[in-house]
C-alpha cells in the first residue's frame, strides 16, 4: 500500500483530537506490519470501501481512552463500556467521514463502513495480502497506535 | 459539564439552542449512568428521546433559515449532515421502542449523541461563525 493514504486519517486525527478534546497529536515514525494486531486494549476498527478497500485500527490504552471520553462529557469514567465504546466508534467514524472528504481530492471516492469497537490486545486481525502501516502517535494524555491497511480497488 | 465557552459562534439564537442541546444531553448521559434502578430511570429517557426528536428538528431548522438568510455558502453539506443526524436520531429513538429501552442501547445512545453534538458544534459550526466574521459581522 502507498504511505500517501495515511496522510488523510493523520491529518483528520490531529483535526479531530484538537476540535473535540483540545489536544495536539504528534507522530511518530511508520512501522510495517505482517498483520494488523491491537496494540492496546481500547479499540476501533473503520472498515474503508471504494476505490481503496481495507482498514483503519485506532489502539488506545485504557486510561487514555477513558480520559477522551471524560473531556467530553465532563464526568469521570472507570470502565470501557457501552457508553465509552460508542463514543470512541463515533470518534472514528468522524476520523473516517474527514479522511474520506481529503481522498476525494486525490480523485478517490471511498466510503466508511461504521467502526467496531472492542476491547482486548492481541487479536490478530489477519490481512489476506499485503502489510498494514502503524503509525505512533503522542498526546499529552497518553500514546496511541493508528494502523492502516488500504489497497487500490482493482474491480 | 459538556458545554464550553469556546463553542460559541458569536450568534446568540444558535448559541441558546446549541448550549440547550448540551444541557440537555449532560442531563441524559447523567441519568443514564448514575447508579439506580433502570426502571425507575425510564420516564426520563422517553422524555429526552422525546425532546431530542423534536428540539433537534427545531433547532436545524432555525440553523438552516439562518444559513440561508446569510447565504451561507455550504449549506448543502450542512442540510445533508443534519438530514443524516436526524435520521440517525430517529433510528435509535424506533429501536429504542423494539428493545423496550434496554439499558445498553441508551448509553450506546448516548456516547454517539454526545460525540456527534461536539463534533458538530466544535467544528461544523464554527465555520458559520468564520463566516459571517469574514463577511463584516451580519448578524441576528
Amino acid at each position: 500500500m502507498k504511505a500517501d493514504y495515511v496522510n488523510p486519517f493523520f491529518m483528520s486525527t490531529k483535526e479531530v483530537f484538537r476540535l473535540m478534546l483540545g489536544l495536539d497529536v504528534i507522530r511518530g515514525d511508520l512501522r510495517i506490519l505482517e498483520d494488523m494486531v491491537p496494540s492496546k486494549e481500547a479499540n476501533a476498527l473503520l472498515g474503508v470501501t471504494g476505490d481503496l478497500q481495507g482498514s483503519v485500527l485506532f489502539s488506545y490504552p485504557r486510561e487514555m481512552a477513558l480520559e477522551m471520553v471524560r473531556i467530553m462529557s465532563g464526568m469521570d469514567m472507570h470502565e470501557i463500556d457501552s457508553f465509552v465504546s460508542s463514543a470512541l466508534g463515533e470518534v472514528a467514524n468522524i476520523i473516517g467521514g474527514n479522511a474520506v472528504t481529503k481522498l476525494t481530492e486525490s480523485r478517490l471516492t471511498c466510503d466508511i463502513v461504521p467502526p467496531q469497537v472492542f476491547v482486548g490486545e492481541y487479536k490478530s486481525l489477519s490481512m489476506a495480502t499485503g502489510k498494514a502501516l502503524l503509525i505512533p502517535l503522542r498526546t499529552s494524555i497518553g500514546e496511541f497506535d493508528m494502523t492502516v491497511f488500504l489497497k487500490e480497488n482493482t474491480k | 459539564m459538556m458545554w464550553k465557552e469556546s463553542y460559541r459562534i458569536g450568534v446568540p439564537l444558535i448559541d441558546q439552542q446549541h448550549e440547550e442541546l448540551f444541557h440537555r444531553v449532560s442531563v441524559f448521559i447523567q441519568t443514564v449512568r448514575e447508579k439506580g434502578d433502570w426502571n425507575e430511570k425510564l420516564p426520563k429517557v422517553k422524555e429526552t428521546m422525546d425532546f431530542m426528536q423534536k428540539y433537534v428538528v427545531f433547532h436545524f431548522d432555525d440553523e438552516e433559515s439562518f444559513q440561508e438568510k446569510i447565504n451561507y455558502p455550504d449549506l448543502e453539506s450542512h442540510r445533508i449532515a443534519h438530514a443524516k443526524f436526524k435520521q440517525s436520531v430517529n433510528n435509535y429513538a424506533e429501536r429504542m421502542v423494539k428493545e423496550n429501552y434496554s439499558e445498553d442501547l441508551a448509553q450506546e445512545f448516548s456516547g454517539k449523541l454526545m460525540a456527534w453534538l461536539i463534533m458538530h458544534v466544535a467544528a461544523t459550526d464554527q465555520k458559520i461563525g468564520e463566516y459571517l466574521r469574514k463577511k463584516g459581522g451580519e448578524q441576528l
